[in-house]
């Protein structure tokens, strides 16, 4: 690739936020966050609406005044700089182009306003183009555009400022699904490229967990868990997070004696399982008991290890066959199994399920929800 | 079309038909006998013309003998083009505003930067003509303007508000994100996104001055005639044929004037929205 070797190699910048916090009113918006972005790494922010990640991202970029905690860049906090002198990278929702621009303009006009000279201009915009594939379209508006194009255009403006840190808001929600991954290989292809800090704003754990190097779980203003996304997957730190990211099954239980190799949990519907955790319990405890889906199996025969569950529908998806039944302690459980070829959906019955040999569940206490 | 209309469709669309085209045939019919008249051969003011010509036509541009009426012309265009240029520039400055205070004392501002559009415009006519004399100010064009200004505003107001309010807020983060200042964003982005606005209201604006005669009957003396005055004094005293072709005139000038601007700013769609 010949843009490759045209981007100036610089050294990419830690973003670190320091006890953030925004209170809108009564109630907190973001609550104390702190976070550290290592330079060159993509962390998404991932949580339901209303849960602070926006308005985090609209802190970084000086749109909203936080009412606490400090935004710092490299070593330097940026909170006394107005937005216009913050050099971050924006890619809005809905990208923002500049309806009344065209295509080359939209890009030249972080440079405009910084009052470089035409020729800078051109020879930026004749780059970014290149960097983002779209070198026949300097002359369109954005209405003459495609979504993915007019993601392409709203991330070459963003870049052609040559920013320090970029922030990416909802970047995918408003692209067809067959385009995200396209976008998503993209937007990592550039971020590594231009070796940025990047903060990425979503609510969708597919989209966080295929780009960033890193996800922060956030609810109700505050970071749950931070942590790769497998970390995130495998080993959820709270039962928000469990819940948020990925199916699970939860089992009610009770921990009925602690061992070393973990507690020896004792589940509603019979079966006992012993379960290596981080977290801490008492003998007797109530606990529940979270599976992933694919981290089970069904067996024909019982065991003291298995739970019996009844069948009631299973569905062909893709290579998995997904199970969907009742245990016997009354949760709804599901069970995606490997489908063998040619094999079709079973009806009805009962079944034993079991833990897969690489099953890894989590535990939480019951009282938690 | 595939799907069958059943009566009920039919006189619907019977009963919608009829009304659009009586209110058509209301609008337009006084406009075309209007000018049919103005191409009369004969002195009378009549419809149908026993002839057709020029001669109405050739008699108002003459230089001599219409000169009060180019005068008053000149007057009205004059008075008509400082008012507008004047009310929307404050307009766009009071719209831009109003954009950024609170909602509460927004509408209480909004509203009354509107009054004017409801305000009785002869009272308003009145009212200015004795206030002035209070103030010892003698009637002048630029009176004139002042008093058309009031009244005129509010439509470039409107249309800039409309305008400024659709502005996507994203927009303007973006270009304070990409550097730019105030300023420049204001000139980059809103500027030229609520020219269209700007435009249709200024339009809007200069006819509204062009035939006003509420406040010109108060305000103007015979040195500083507007042209509708001028229109309804000779039609009080000798029922002159030119009437018609001023009118003629004013028609079609602002119907050109219309199509231009729709190009430019698609005028009809925002005064109907």
């Amino acid at each position: 690739m010949a843009s490759q070797h045209t981007a100036t190699a610089q050294a990419a910048q830690p973003l670190t936020l320091d006890g953030v916090t925004h209170s809108y009113g009564t109630g907190f918006a973001v609550d104390n966050v702190t976070l550290e972005v290592k330079g060159g790494e993509l962390v998404a922010l991932l949580g339901p609406s209303g849960c602070g990640k926006t308005t985090l991202l609209r802190i970084v970029a000086g749109f909203i005044s936080q009412t606490n905690g400090k935004v710092i860049i490299g070593d330097r906090p940026i909170d006394v700089l107005p937005p216009n002198r913050r050099e971050i990278g924006i890619v809005f929702q809905n990208y923002a182009l500049f309806p009344h621009m065209t295509v080359a303009e939209n890009i030249a006009y972080g440079l405009a306003a910084r009052g470089e000279s035409r020729a800078v201009q051109a020879e930026r915009v004749a780059e970014m183009l290149a960097t983002v594939r779209m070198e026949g379209f300097a002359d369109r508006k954005p209405r003459q555009l495609s979504g993915g194009q007019q993601q392409r255009v709203a991330l070459a403006r963003a870049l052609a400022i040559r920013p320090r840190i970029l922030l990416l808001d909802e970047p995918f929600a408003a692209l067809d699904k067959n385009l995200r991954l396209d976008m998503q290989i993209e937007i990592k292809r550039l971020q590594r490229q231009f070796a940025l800090t990047a903060i990425m704003v979503t609510h969708d754990q597919d989209e966080a967990m295929s780009i960033a190097d890193r996800i922060a779980v956030m609810s109700h203003g505050k970071i749950e868990q931070l942590g790769s996304p497998v970390e995130i997957y495998d080993e959820p730190a709270t039962l928000f997070v469990n819940n948020f990211i990925g199916s699970s099954n939860l089992l009610k239980g009770r921990v009925v004696a602690v061992g070393p190799d973990g507690y020896r949990v004792e589940l509603d519907s019979g079966a006992v399982w012993t379960l290596a955790s981080k977290g801490r319990f008492e003998t007797g405890a109530a606990v529940l008991v979270s599976v992933r889906p694919e981290q089970m199996v069904l067996a024909d025969e019982a065991a003291p290890d298995r739970l019996p569950v009844a069948l009631k529908l299973s569905l062909p998806i893709g290579g998995a066959l997904i199970h969907d039944a009742t245990a016997a302690g009354g949760e709804d459980i599901k069970i995606a199994v490997p489908r063998r070829p040619g094999a079709l959906s079973t009806g009805p019955g009962t079944a034993f399920a079991a833990l897969a040999p690489h099953a890894r569940p989590s535990l939480f206490p019951a009282t938690s929800s | 079309m595939s799907q069958r209309s059943t009566p009920a469709d039919i006189s619907f669309n019977l009963t919608v038909g009829l009304i659009a085209g009586i209110a058509i045939l209301i609008l337009v019919a006084p406009v075309l006998i209007v000018i049919a008249t103005s191409f009369t051969t004969t002195q009378a003011l009549r419809f149908p013309p026993p002839g057709l010509s020029l001669r109405w036509y050739g008699e108002l541009f003459d230089p001599v003998r219409s000169a009060p009426i180019h005068t008053a012309a000149l007057n009205s265009l004059w008075v008509a083009g400082w008012a507008t240029v004047i009310g929307s520039v404050l307009s766009v400055l009071a719209a831009l505003a109003i954009t950024r205070v609170s909602r509460p004392s927004a509408r209480a501002l909004e509203a009354s930067f509107l009054s004017p559009l409801v305000l009785p415009t002869l009272s308003y006519g009145l009212a200015a003509l004795m206030f002035f004399s209070v103030l010892g100010i003698r009637p002048s064009l630029n009176l004139l303007i002042a008093g058309h200004l009031v009244v005129i505003a509010p439509f470039v107001f409107r249309t800039t508000l409309a305008s400024l309010t659709q502005l996507d807020p994203a927009l303007l983060e973006a270009s304070a994100n990409l550097g730019a200042s105030r300023f420049y964003s204001f000139r980059r982005i809103t500027l030229p996104l609520i020219t269209p606005g700007i435009a249709a209201g200024a339009f809007l604006a200069f006819i509204a001055s062009m035939d006003n005669v509420p406040v010109s009957l108060f305000l103007s003396t015979a040195r500083t005639s507007m042209l509708p005055i001028r229109m309804w004094g000779m039609m009080e005293s000798t029922l002159d044929v030119r009437i018609a072709a001023i009118a003629g005139v004013l028609i079609v000038a602002i119907l050109v004037l219309m199509v231009v601007m729709d190009r430019f700013t698609g005028l009809t769609r925002r005064v109907s929205a």
